[in-house]
């Protein structure tokens, strides 16, 4: 079995010629070899090493293992072999089969080579294609070096028009039928202070209403992420950039990072999202907005999908009152620096030593 | 009583050695990666030490856009052009005799009829405490120095300093577009209307009924 490869895939008639070279050398020193390395990351992922059965097969192993090994896969990937072996199956479902075995069978996002994390995200452009016969547009960009995302939030300006959660459930894809929002906006009496027990997240009146303010909530993205440290299968986890994302196909939906969250900033999907087609972003990021599926964690990632682009997300740019501020912790000229170094800022729950990287100030 | 005493000195030195590899342990542990800093805020001080600009730029995202640059105390920063949105400027097109030839005459065109001043009182403002009667195509100061259309904050910033300080460093008002350098972020009269600079009272952009369903049920049980 080849050493870099992290799961098994089929490679039902599709199997590339593997590259050869004059040198005979496997250590990839003779200028053939790196050179072909580079196209293969451009262009077609899936050749680059050792794949489909020859992984099984090219192995030395006692008969008992490959039978163990053959059964398990056989197993899960029935469906897919019946249709791709099949005479009668088109190109189509035979393609169709062949994504939905290297999708069933593929790593964790966070072991992924940057070659490996775009194949799964071709694999998904190309099944949604299949499927629904729309194109979308998914990436899978990394951490930026020099990068640490932050947040600041005017409790003073926020006014309660709830514009951030509406332009929140439309970047995000988020499910229409069962109303999930990432973002909660706490309407607070007057001198009870931050009672969240008494607040109301779900008011609809005239707002500002008189003796009342606002403050939002949503994921923290803290550093020292509690939600991360309980995961089992470690389907969450924090980025370079500061942001803490979700692999949604490694999650399998215990839901324990909901109850370590001591901000309620984590929502499960208890039934299959549902977004009607012309509603749908199609601008998409793997670990953002892409389409969940049923029974996996999902949250606010700070727009991912824009703000490794340079954008703010999506609430920041909605908000009529310019109540939350967003930028690089890391740039001493950014202006969220700024709010930290002059405004009188705080957390919530600052003891717990989480860490969030979500600032509330007022004017 | 001897034959007991010999297993319990060994223990001790495996408790020493126990120990040493302990305090190793530890203090291996500690340069481990995600320990390494006490707080988020120690993480920042340090890492942007060492800040040397990012690759993402907001360039892009501010194309098509009409900015013009701006320098106030310590602060340098884009803001959008104004006098090119302006519907009628210049307004010497118009406002070609003074004021109280203008005012009553029949002839001329109608305009401004919507604009009504709600902002302090007549006491502290009123249309001439930022226009000049005998120069319509410029601002003035409170005490009639000229200002251009594109930097009308200056004329805000003559009452609402602490709001000036706050918009400069980046606490109040919006950014035009990306987080990215460059900076480019609104100015006052793009969010406020100078004349009625207060925000209305509205209905919140949605409601959650599936939300108050749940917590109906949560009741009933």
């Amino acid at each position: 079995m080849s050493d870099n490869n992290k799961w098994y895939s089929l490679n039902l008639g599709t199997l590339k010629k593997k590259s050869s070279c004059s040198c005979n050398s496997s250590s990839g020193g003779c200028s053939n070899h790196s050179k072909e390395k580079v196209e293969d990351n451009t262009t077609i992922p899936d050749g680059e090493h050792k794949d489909g059965f020859d992984q099984v097969f090219d192995v030395q192993m006692g008969r008992r293992t490959a039978f163990k090994k053959l059964t398990a896969s056989l197993l899960i990937g029935a469906g897919a072999v019946s249709s791709s072996c099949s005479v009668i199956a088109d190109e189509e479902s035979k393609e169709k089969a062949q994504i939905d075995w290297d999708e069933q069978f593929k790593g964790n996002y966070k072991l992924m080579t940057d070659g490996e994390k775009k194949a799964t995200v071709d694999r998904l452009v190309r099944s949604y294609q299949l499927r629904t016969g729309k194109t979308i547009n998914m990436t899978s960009e990394n951490a930026q070096e020099d990068v640490l995302f932050g947040y600041a939030f005017n409790i003073s300006k926020c006014q309660g028009y709830m514009d951030c959660v509406n332009a929140c459930v439309e970047e995000n894809n988020q499910d229409r039928n069962s109303q999930m929002q990432y973002i909660r906006i706490h309407e607070m009496k007057d001198g009870k202070g931050f009672n969240f027990n008494e607040a109301d997240d779900n008011y609809y009146h005239e707002v500002p209403a008189e003796g009342h303010f606002y403050m939002g909530t949503q994921c923290f993205h803290c550093d020292n992420p509690p939600c991360v440290e309980v995961c089992p299968v470690q389907a969450t986890w924090r980025e370079e950039d500061g942001l803490v994302v979700v692999d949604y196909d490694w999650c399998v939906g215990c839901r324990y990072c909901m109850a370590a969250c001591p901000y309620d900033g984590r929502r499960f999907n208890w039934s299959a999202p549902e977004v009607p087609e012309n509603e749908i972003n199609k601008n998409q990021h793997y670990l953002g907005n892409r389409m969940r599926k049923k029974g996996v964690m999902e949250k606010c990632t700070f727009c991912v999908q824009r703000s490794r682009k340079g954008q703010n997300p999506a609430c920041v740019e909605a908000c009529p009152t310019g109540a939350r501020i967003f930028g690089n912790l890391l740039d001493p000229n950014s202006t969220i620096r700024w709010v930290l170094e002059n405004k009188k800022v705080f957390r919530l729950k600052e003891d717990l030593g989480t860490e969030p990287k979500f600032w509330y100030f007022m004017d | 009583m001897f034959s007991q005493d010999k297993p319990i000195m060994m223990n001790k030195n495996q408790i020493y050695k126990l120990l040493i590899l302990f305090v190793l342990s530890v203090s291996i542990s500690c340069k481990d990666s995600e320990g390494e800093y006490h707080s988020v805020v120690d993480k920042i001080e340090h890492k942007s030490k060492g800040y040397h600009g990012v690759l993402i730029s907001s360039d892009n995202l501010l194309e098509g856009t009409d900015l013009i640059k701006i320098t106030e105390g310590e602060h340098t920063f884009m803001i959008p052009e104004r006098k090119g949105k302006i519907k009628s400027y210049s307004c010497t097109e118009c406002h070609s005799k003074p004021l109280n030839e203008i005012r009553g005459d029949h002839k001329s065109k109608k305009a401004h009829w919507d604009i009504k001043l709600a902002h302090a009182n007549t006491n502290a403002m009123n249309c001439a405490t930022c226009h000049n009667g005998n120069d319509m195509d410029n601002l003035a100061t409170i005490t009639g120095k000229k200002v251009d259309f594109n930097k009308s904050y200056l004329l805000c910033a003559q009452c609402h300093s602490s709001q000036f300080d706050d918009w400069k460093g980046g606490a109040h008002g919006k950014k035009v577009a990306g987080w990215a350098p460059p900076r480019a972020s609104m100015t006052c009269v793009n969010c406020h209307n100078p004349h009625q600079p207060h925000f209305e009272k509205k209905w919140p952009a949605r409601l959650n009924t599936q939300k108050i369903k749940e917590r109906k049920d949560q009741l009933g049980h």
